[in-house]
Order: structure tokens, then sequence, then C-alpha cells
């Protein structure tokens, strides 16, 4: 039990990044981006591509990280120059029809569960560390490592830069961040392009212990977006704790043999349980305005 | 005339699909003020809006300092040199004062001159936005505008909701601004001060310039300045349901 709870802590790592790309691009460029995961599906699997065809693994890499990115951004640019002034359900549900879209072609081009798994790299598979008769791998805490490194870059990036604080001012009054000079288009495709090689990363990070098919991948999406509803959209924090809690929740389930078989619907249950847990909140708060 | 710096020929402006500002004609002078007057809802916000691009204008031109900034988006006219402090006091709540007037800063933009014109400010210079006074926040809108080193500056409604004595305060902070070769657009809902420290004035009805000459003719004057306000009884063309609801109003009472 303790074993694969340990185990949950690789995928949870990654949970939280893919939860923070959400966060992210829901803050600073005011989008739900149903898309996400399978953006950096493409991106990973023109990686696998390459390397399959005998280039070696960084490059490979760098280059998928950059298509992951173009793709992001030319998706954020649509949405800027078609859907910039329209509500956010009208945004989510054009990254729902992209996300429908990339499915699809996805799949064409790589293949289906059966056929198209490929063969991702797997640097970090060998053993960390073992205590008492759990073995933890090099993976756990490489996937930990980096979950805390970005959430702390990435709030020293909005804090401290010149550049984050621009993204703060647009993200909370984004007319006004251009009435005072902000390139507010300019710095929204930059947010796109980061978040789009990032998720890649993740992806390709995670992609081993998945069986690297490119459905379950794209499909990472239903989880990053339970962590990003543990974050309320907003904490970065939060959105890391959440990550790692889901995968720890995933890892104990799969290791008790009544639910194993059911353990892809948590990222449901999780949304479920939050949002009766704020609806009820709602409910006390307005009870207490009324008095 | 004398030579404007900003000059908007006729342009009309909508929001949305629904035209609101109809073939205004406008000059403002360098460092000088001038005062566009008008009823709540006559348009003054909207044709400020469509001046900076934030709302789409239909027609006409827009002249700064000779550059034509009609066709450019919002933040590329305000490097041309268009400063806008929009209604509403919009600080950037979760950034610091200092960081409000950081991230507008371009080029040479310089917090000295913010800080001397708004001691206020330097004193809270590490305190968030959203903790600022109304008029505090107000001065910062101000002074984020400077940072951008506008040659024009718009501002609008800056008193509403404030007390007299903080109105008084920024009033002449705008008249400091044009010893500083700004040139100021001013919207405001009281006439009398505005006029006070204007040169020229407009006032809008219903979207369109009904009066333009010097702010000396309208000073002093409320009764003529209801009359461009609402509209005149011996004027019916421009008969002005707004003016028929004060009197409604006024009769009920
Ligand atoms: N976003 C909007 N969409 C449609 N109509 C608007 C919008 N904003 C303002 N209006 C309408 O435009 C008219 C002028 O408004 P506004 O420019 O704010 O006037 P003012 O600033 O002079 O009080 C009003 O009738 C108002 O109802
Ligand atoms: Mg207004």
């Amino acid at each position: 039990m303790l074993g694969s709870v340990v185990a949950g802590l690789t995928s949870g790592g990654v949970y939280a990044l893919l939860g923070l790309s959400i966060v992210l691009t829901y803050r600073l460029a005011a989008v739900v981006n149903f898309a996400m995961a399978v953006i950096g599906a493409m991106g990973a699997f023109v990686m696998a591509s390459l390397t399959d065809a005998g280039l070696n693994v960084w490059p490979a890499l760098i280059v998928g990280a950059v298509s992951g990115g173009l793709l992001s951004a030319v998706l954020g640019a649509g949405l800027v120059r078609w859907f910039g002034a329209h509500a956010l359900r009208t945004k989510a549900a054009v990254t729902v029809a992209v996300y429908v879209a990339l499915m699809a072609l996805g799949l064409r081009l790589f293949g289906s569960v059966t056929t198209g798994a490929r063969r991702f790299p797997q640097p970090f598979d060998a053993p960390a560390f073992v205590v008492g008769d759990v073995v933890v791998p090099q993976a756990a805490l490489v996937s930990l490592a980096l979950a805390v490194l970005i959430t702390v870059g990435v709030t020293l990036l909005l804090g401290r830069t010149m550049f984050g604080l621009r993204l703060q001012a647009i993200s909370e009054r984004p007319a006004t961040a251009e009435v005072v000079g902000i390139p507010a288009p300019r710095l929204a495709l930059a947010v796109w392009t980061g978040i789009g090689a990032l998720t890649t990363l993740v992806i390709v990070l995670v992609a081993p212990r998945l069986g690297g098919d490119f459905s379950t991948l794209g499909n990472l999406v239903t989880t990053a977006l339970a962590v990003a509803m543990i974050g309320a959209f907003h904490s970065l924090w939060l959105t890391l704790a959440g990550g790692l809690l889901l995968g720890c929740l995933e890892g104990a389930a799969a290791s008790l043999e009544a639910v194993q078989a059911y353990r892809g619907v948590l990222p449901f249950l999780v949304m479920l349980a939050l949002l009766w847990w704020r609806s009820r909140h709602e409910v006390w708060d307005t009870a207490t305005a009324a008095r | 005339m004398a030579e404007q710096i900003l000059d908007v020929r006729d342009i009309s402006v909508a929001r949305g699909d629904v035209p609101i500002v109809y073939d205004v004609t406008l000059g403002v002078q360098p460092e000088a003020v001038t005062v566009l007057l008008g009823a709540n809802g006559a348009g003054k916000t909207t044709l400020l809006d469509g001046i900076a691009g934030l709302a789409k204008t239909t027609s006409g031109t827009i002249g700064l300092a000779g550059q034509a900034i009609a066709g450019l988006p919002t933040y590329r006219r305000a490097h041309a040199g268009l400063g806008y402090a929009e209604q509403a006091r919009t600080v950037f709540r979760s950034l610091t004062v200092e960081q409000n007037l950081l991230v507008a800063r371009t080029g040479n933009g310089d917090l000295g001159t913010a800080y001397r014109l708004f001691p206020e400010l330097e004193r809270r210079r590490a305190l968030g936005a959203g903790h600022l006074s109304g008029g505090e926040q107000q001065m910062l809108v101000l002074a984020r505008a400077l940072l951008g080193e506008p040659k024009v500056l718009l501002i609008d409604e800056m008193s509403l909701g404030l007390a007299p004595v903080v109105v008084r305060r920024l009033m002449s902070a705008v008249r400091e601004l044009t010893s500083l070769g700004i040139a100021v657009l001013l919207v405001e809902q009281f006439a009398h001060l505005a006029l006070e420290i204007g040169s020229r004035a407009y006032v809008l009805r219903k979207g369109r310039v009904v009066f333009e000459g010097p702010c000396a003719d309208l000073a002093g004057d409320d009764d003529l300045l209801k009359q461009y306000y609402f509209g005149t009884a011996e004027d019916p063309a421009e008969h002005d349901d707004t003016a028929e609801k004060v009197a409604a109003e006024g009769e009920a009472r």
C-alpha cells in the first residue's frame, strides 16, 4: 500500500504540473483550455517520432517542446484574434472543439491504443533509494522536484519580474493594461507558447508510465482540470498540493483490488466533492449575509 | 484655431454594433485643459474609449501630434503619446502602488515626477493599491498615466464620489500637468470646477457636439449649461426625453 502511494507521487508531480498549466492559462489568458493535454501529447509524439527515426533524445525533446509551444501559440493567437471579446464559456467551447479535432488528428497520425503506443525514453527508471521494502524510483523524485521547482519559479516570475507584473496587470484589467501601454497580445502569445512547451515536457515525463498511447495522454486534461479545481483556478500552491494528493489517492486506489478498476473516476469524484463543498459554503455565506 | 496636439475629426463610435457617438470633431490644444461636458449617458466615456481604441470607431480620423492613430491597437496609441485615466479608478489592485507605476513605464518615464506631483503615493509606495483611499487611487491612476510620457492625457470623471477638498487637490494637479507640457482633455461632472481650469469647452448631447467655445462662455451660467445638456424647448427637432423625464420627476414631487 505504501509502495503504491509513493508510486502515486510520480504521477502526482505530473498532475500538479498539468493543473498548473490549466491554472496559469486561466489566470493569465482568461481561458479554460480543454486542449491543453492533447497539445502536449502532440509535442510529445513529435519527439517520439523523431527518436524512433534515430534522432538523439535531447534535440528531439527540444523540437517536441517547440512544436507543443507553437501549436499552443496558434490556438492562443486564434482565441485572441477571433474570440478576444467573447465570454469565458465561448472560449472554453472553442478549446473543446480544438481538443476533439486534435484528438482525431493525433489518433490518425500516431495510431490508437493497440497500434500506436510509443516507446518513450525512460531516463529516470532506476530506483533512487529504498525505504524498508518500498522502492522509490528516480522518476518520483524528478517529477516532485520539477513540480516544486516550477511552482516556485512561476511564483517568482509573476511577483518579481517586470514580465510577471505586467502579466498580472493584464490578468486583472486587460483593457487598462493596454491603456497604460502594455503590449497585451504579444505577452499573451509568450504565455501560450511557454505553457505549451511546459505541457509537452510534462507529458513526455509521464508518458512511459501510462503506456505511451495518444488518447490516454490527451485525456489527462480531465485530471488536470480536477487539480486546477482544487487550486480554485487561482492558487499555485493549492494546485501543487492537489496534484500530489490526487496522485497518492490514485496510487492507493491501485493497490486496493476492490476499487482498482474504478480509479479512472477519481478526478470526477474529486470534482464532485469540491463542487459540493464549495456550494455548501456559498449557501452558508449567503445565509450569514442575509442576517 | 491654434494648432492642435490631438485632432479628432468626424469620428463615430459604437459599442458592439450600437452607434453611440456621431461625427464628433474636437481639438485639444497643447499645454491647456480642454473640457468635455455632457449629461449622464451623453456618450463622453464612449468618445474617450473610441479615441483610446477601447471602443470601435466606425468613421473619422484621429491625429496625435501629426500621427494618424485611429488604426492602431490601444497599446500602440499609448506608445504614441496618448494617456488615458479611465473612469472608476482602474488601479491594478493585485499590485503595489509602485508596481502600478513600474508596469506602465515606457522609455524614460520617471517615478520622481509622479511622486513629486503626488507625495501621498510615495509614502504608500509598498502598499497594495487596493488599500488606498478613493482619492489616492485616483492620484495613482493619474500618476500611472504620466509614466507613459503622454503628450495628451484623457481624464474621465476623476472626481466621482470624492470629497470636495480631494477634488480641489486633483484639479490643481491637473493644472500642474499642463505646465509639464501635457495637454489635457477633461471629462467632469463638476462642470464649474472644470470650467475654472479649462480654456476650451465642448458639450456633448446624445452623442453629438452641441456646443464648442471658450470655457468663459459657459462658466457661471448654470441655466445655459442645462440647456446644452438637455436641449431646449424652443428647439423641438432636438427634443430630448432625458429633459422630459427630469421635468416629469420635478412635477411628481
Ligand atoms: N458597453 C455598452 N454597450 C452598449 N451601450 C453602452 C455601453 N456602454 C455605454 N452604453 C450606452 O452608451 C451611452 C453613453 O454612455 P457613456 O459613454 O458611458 O456616457 P457618459 O460617459 O457621457 O455618461 C449610454 O446610453 C449607455 O447606456
Ligand atoms: Mg462616463
